[in-house]
């Protein structure tokens, strides 16, 4: 999945018969599907912007917007500590995924060792144990080693995962050999030329692999879930479900919790919408 | 293979060769342990001795409150689990949340990306751009957006189908349109990934294979049949498998924030039933078996998807 394949349009040459109509329905049918796609997340930004009195209006913009229901969930709950967790939790998840990754990758590529194939088992499997699976034992663990309700807790069991492990270890296994013969012949300095090195020249998939962790830990729920108690210990995911009450949820200030959780996301994802997009393509969901 | 590198690389000098034989004739030698440590430590510790953990779980009776003693039960667990009607009703709405996203998670996209080849660089980007947004969003973000979309009272959609005359839809609580909906809100997050990976399996495919067909008088669905379908294969299965392998997982987010599993039970899955078990009831010994056999299940399913992939997917050497 190269630059060159997602961009690549060669579209007179495998088309000859594209008349009219049949244009007109591919765009259309594309159209539909953006649509299908983008107006959920319009819809929560226009309702987070009405004011009280406008919530169930079908309008298609506010005529009096305002910023309310922002201002009501930052004061009601600790939203704004929650997501100052979050970019911590998910900063330090992302780190600690590049760094156990290019650790394990290394190791892998360096040495040719006779477990290596169990040893590759072992991390490609644990991506099949559903996290559900696990939960309570997790959740037993975490509660005696003093995790819950912790910061550190919500990072650590998600500190190595064998997606960034097996996508450092490929991307480093299409790194110039010689590089790698050399590393190999200068067993005593690994750990310089794993630093100075091959690290320098990983830019790439450490970038994708960063991404795609920062995201996937900024949309984590169940973890956080079970192990918060305090929401000035938890994470934004959690803050939605604040305004969601038995009685009727409040629609305004949880279309802005909404908002709030998912613009940090919006905004990298408009800043490095080909890469993201380009990072998730190479990786399969997680 | 290590012998001939060991070969290659030996003669140099005679500490050198001592060195290679060290690392490369499958003496122990502690480095690359250490690098491997912390990431295979993490992984004991927090997926396979609680995957064993709760295997061994699976034959106790415990309330997991950490006082009380657990139980040795045997095989009772996964006895009264399978005699549940709970259980087999669990079961089948994963198999219809599993086939009920596949229109949208294989499908659709494929032929979207199929019908999009012709389409210019500009259009195309930006559509793409558009369609992949849901994939990023959270799960729990998702849910709210669609609960209030489709919230009963006033409702976007609510009020759109009243508008067009076709009366109310209780998406969310008419036992009838719950599952249903909750596949199509799992599938929504997908549609945009998956077109996008067939995108670009499609413009990956050498045209000249498309040219030499249409010199020889192939009709344009002879050729979708015939060359594209058969090369996008690998994109295909592998779409499939993660279908198959995760789409009852992606969809346990949706089931926790918008149902709990109603109305009446009719958007349980496996992992929400486990789920349940485990933090409502508090029977650590039923989520246990319960999750036992979620993961046989999956696991020969994966095993199957494997064999699948290696028979039949077709590669473009």
């Amino acid at each position: 999945m190269t630059t060159d394949a997602l961009d690549d349009h060669r579209p007179s040459r495998s088309a000859p018969s594209r008349g009219f109509a049949r244009g007109f329905g591919v765009h259309a049918v594309m159209v539909l599907l953006s649509f299908v796609s983008i107006f959920p997340i319009y819809w929560m930004i226009v309702t987070s912007l009405r004011p009280e009195n406008e919530i169930f209006s079908t309008a298609l913009w506010p005529s009096d917007p305002t910023f309310d229901n922002y201002l009501f969930v930052v004061t009601r709950v600790p939203m704004l500590q929650m997501l100052f967790n979050t970019t911590i939790v998910s900063a330090a998840t992302a780190l600690l995924q590049v760094t156990t990754g290019m650790f394990a990758a290394y190791a892998l590529v360096r040495w040719r060792l006779r477990l290596s194939s169990v040893v590759h088992g072992l991390i490609a499997l644990s991506w099949l144990v559903p996290f559900q699976v696990t939960m309570i034992p997790n959740y037993v663990l975490a509660s005696r080693l003093g995790l819950l309700d912790t910061l550190t807790g919500l990072v650590v069991p998600n500190a190595a995962h064998a997606f960034a492990i097996l996508l450092l270890y490929h991307a480093m296994r299409a790194f110039p050999t010689e590089v790698l013969e050399a590393a190999r012949l200068d067993g005593a300095r690994s750990f310089r030329i794993l630093w100075q090195v091959v690290t320098p020249n990983m830019g790439a998939p450490i970038a994708s692999l960063s991404i795609i962790a920062f995201i996937s830990a900024w949309n984590e729920y169940f973890w956080p879930l079970l192990l918060s108690r305090k929401p000035e210990n938890s994470v934004v995911q959690i803050g939605l479900q604040m305004f969601m009450t038995q009685e009727g949820n409040l629609w305004g200030p949880l279309m802005a919790a909404a908002a709030l959780a998912s613009l940090p996301i919006l905004l990298i994802y408009l800043v490095l919408q080909r890469h993201v997009i380009e990072s998730f393509m190479k990786s399969g969901i997680r | 293979m290590t012998d001939i590198q060991a070969e290659v690389a030996g003669p140099a000098t005679a500490k050198m060769a001592s060195m290679q034989s060290e690392m490369t004739r499958g003496q122990f030698t502690i480095a690359p342990w250490l690098y491997l440590a912390p990431a295979l430590i993490l992984l004991m510790v927090w997926t396979y001795i609680p995957l064993a953990e709760t295997f061994r779980l699976s034959f106790y009776q415990w309330n997991m409150l950490p006082t009380s003693p657990q139980r040795f039960v045997g095989l009772t667990n996964y006895q009264r689990l399978l005699a549940l009607p709970e259980m087999r009703n669990a079961l089948w709405n994963t198999l219809y949340y599993t086939i009920g996203l596949f229109p949208m998670s294989v499908i659709i996209p494929l032929f979207v990306a199929i019908w999009t080849q012709d389409l210019g660089g500009r259009a195309r980007t930006i559509y793409r751009a558009m369609i992949f947004v849901p994939m990023i969003i959270a799960p729990v973000v998702a849910a709210i957006l669609w609960r209030w979309l489709l919230n009963e009272d006033q409702g976007f959609v609510t009020l759109a189908l009243e508008g067009l005359g076709l009366g109310r839809i209780g998406f969310l609580t008419d036992p009838l349109y719950a599952l249903p909906t909750l596949t199509w809100i799992t599938g929504w997050k997908l549609i945009g990934f998956s077109t996008l990976l067939f995108s670009a399996a499609n413009a990956g495919i050498n045209p000249s294979y498309i040219e030499a067909a249409r010199i020889d008088g192939a009709s344009r669905w002879r050729i979708i049949r015939d060359i594209r379908l058969p090369l996008l294969s690998p994109t295909i299965l592998l779409l499939s498998m993660m279908t198959v392998l995760f789409g009852a997982q992606w969809s346990f987010a949706y089931i926790n924030v918008l149902t709990n599993g109603g109305p009446l039970k009719s958007t349980t899955n496996i992992f929400y039933l486990l789920w349940e078990y485990g933090f409502q009831t508090l029977s650590a010994g039923w989520s246990s078996a319960a999750g036992m056999i979620a993961f046989a299940g999956f696991a020969v399913l994966a095993a199957i998807c494997m064999w699948l992939t290696k028979r039949f997917a077709f590669y473009d050497n």
